[in-house]
């Protein structure tokens, strides 16, 4: 048995590896989400045709080749990151390109008439955005944020293939190190739902505080 | 208080409105003047919303011109050349003009309070606590000001709609714009919205503008009665006039119309 408590520990530590890529990535991928999704909207060509760029181009292609150009490709262009960094920058950008599309479907997706409510105020445009329209476009942006972190989660293992070690990482060298698959992969696989677990609760818990007192909001 | 005779504040010139392959507005003009209550109605697809929403900068123009207080709305002098107004022009212009909608147009996000004071902090650099004392006063006037603390979802839709008017009112406007206001409600709350347009018509100098169905209500409250159909004015005179002795057989037809559906005239 106390052989197991080690691997256990070992295993552990790739969680806290998992946990960190998923923050850190979900915060990236956030920022990117916001910078792409208004900028789809905005009403300069180049913004968005760059925002579109970006989002197409990350959807577009896969999470592992992004992760590999982060790491071994970059270098030959005098950017070098840790193993971190880079998968840090392809989960954030990866995801990012996703939830930007769920920002714009949310911020479109509120009225006319709240807008038309900004103008005869006499906000300008950012005023609107930043006070009116993305306070409710966000709680409908909620639930989908959760999938996308969930999402994110999950693609950080591919980090394993350029050597971090995450839990699926240290999976793997316990496999290789007892020959046992069952205890290892059982063992990630109840860390992993479990942490899945933790960011619905948590996103659920927030939209619930964002919701008080409000209706019509969510369709 | 009857108009006195000075410049117009409003002066519409032969202006064009056309969504799609439908004339909204047909070569229309009219002016008004400082502190004028004007009542406009009749049939629905006449036109008359449109204006308001062509005066708050909602929808432009296809054609025409626009004066408000002497500058021209949707143009702007630049290099002694007129242009498309700019962002900044627009802003300066709607600085003027406060506008209450049909469906209140809250935010739903935010208390009644912060209704009121967002526009004047955001817009006017006012502090909050100048804001929030201009607020309750103004909340006081409509009789709403123990629901402060409420969220628009939790009061009823004549409620809303004086919450409304008290956050128009918070940028002191020189011009106020009532769409149909009291059209999306039950008819027991009609009567409380009223009386706060009552109110301001007495009681201060704004011009006014009001689009409605409350036939009543508009004989009473206006200096002046603008009959719309198909995008032109068809007559134009005093409540009494408009109401009592209409000339066009349009009018007279209209009024029937209105009548008949039981409301007061």
């Amino acid at each position: 048995m106390g052989q197991w408590a080690g691997y256990l520990q070992l295993i552990l530590e790739g969680a806290v590896v998992t946990i960190k890529l998923t923050l850190m990535g979900s915060a990236l991928a956030l920022v990117m989400a916001f910078l792409a999704g208004i900028g789809r909207l905005s009403r300069f060509a180049p913004v968005r045709w760059l925002a579109t760029a970006y989002i197409e181009f990350f959807r577009g292609t896969s999470i592992f080749v992004q992760l590999f150009w982060a790491y071994f490709v970059l270098p030959l262009f005098g950017f070098t990151l840790t193993p971190l960094q880079a998968g840090v920058l392809a989960l954030g950008l990866n995801v990012g390109a996703y939830a930007a599309e769920v920002v714009r479907g949310a911020i479109k997706s509120i009225g006319k008439e709240q807008y038309e409510a900004c103008t005869a105020l006499n906000f300008n445009r950012w005023q609107g955005l930043r006070h009116v329209i993305l306070p409710q476009a966000f709680v409908l942006m909620l639930p989908t944020f959760g999938n996308n972190a969930i999402e994110l989660l999950k693609a950080s293992a591919v980090v394993s293939l350029i050597s971090l070690s995450d839990m699926t990482f240290q999976a793997q060298v316990v496999r290789a190190q007892t020959g046992s698959t069952l205890f290892p992969f059982l063992t990630i696989l109840i860390l992993y739902f479990a942490i899945a677990c933790v960011i619905s609760f948590a996103i659920r818990g927030l939209e619930r505080h964002l919701t008080r007192g409000l209706d019509g909001i969510r369709s | 208080m009857p108009p006195t005779n000075t410049a117009p504040i409003i002066e519409i010139n032969g202006i064009n409105k056309s969504f799609g392959a439908f004339k909204v507005l047909n070569d229309l003009s009219f002016s008004v003047a400082p502190r004028e209550k004007l009542a406009l109605i009749g049939p629905s697809g006449s036109g008359k919303t449109t204006i308001l929403r062509i005066l708050m900068t909602l929808e432009g123009i296809d054609s025409g011109e626009i004066l408000v207080d002497g500058d021209s709305l949707y143009q702007m002098k630049r290099n002694g050349k007129l242009q498309p107004a700019d962002d900044a022009h627009l802003h300066k212009m709607r600085e003027k003009i406060g506008m209450v909608f049909q469906l209140f147009n809250l935010f739903p996000h935010k208390c009644v309070l912060d209704n009121v004071t967002l526009a004047p902090m955001l817009t006017k650099g006012v502090s909050r606590k100048d804001a929030e004392h201009h607020a309750m006063e103004l909340l006081d006037m409509v009789g709403l000001a123990d629901k402060a603390k409420s969220m628009p979802s939790q009061l009823s839709g004549g409620q809303k709609q004086r919450v409304a008017i008290a956050r128009a009112l918070a940028l002191k406007p020189k011009i106020m714009l009532f769409d149909e206001v009291t059209s999306a409600l039950d008819p027991e709350l009609v009567e409380e919205v009223l009386n706060v347009l009552w109110k301001l018509c007495r009681e201060t100098d704004m011009t006014m503008l009001l689009v409605t169905h409350e036939m009543g209500f508009a004989h009473d409250f206006a200096d002046r009665v603008l009959f719309f159909d198909r995008g032109r004015i068809v007559e134009d005179g005093k409540p009494d006039e408009i109401f009592r002795h209409p000339k066009q057989e349009r009018t007279q037809a209209f009024l029937k119309k209105i009548i008949a559906a039981g409301h007061r005239v």
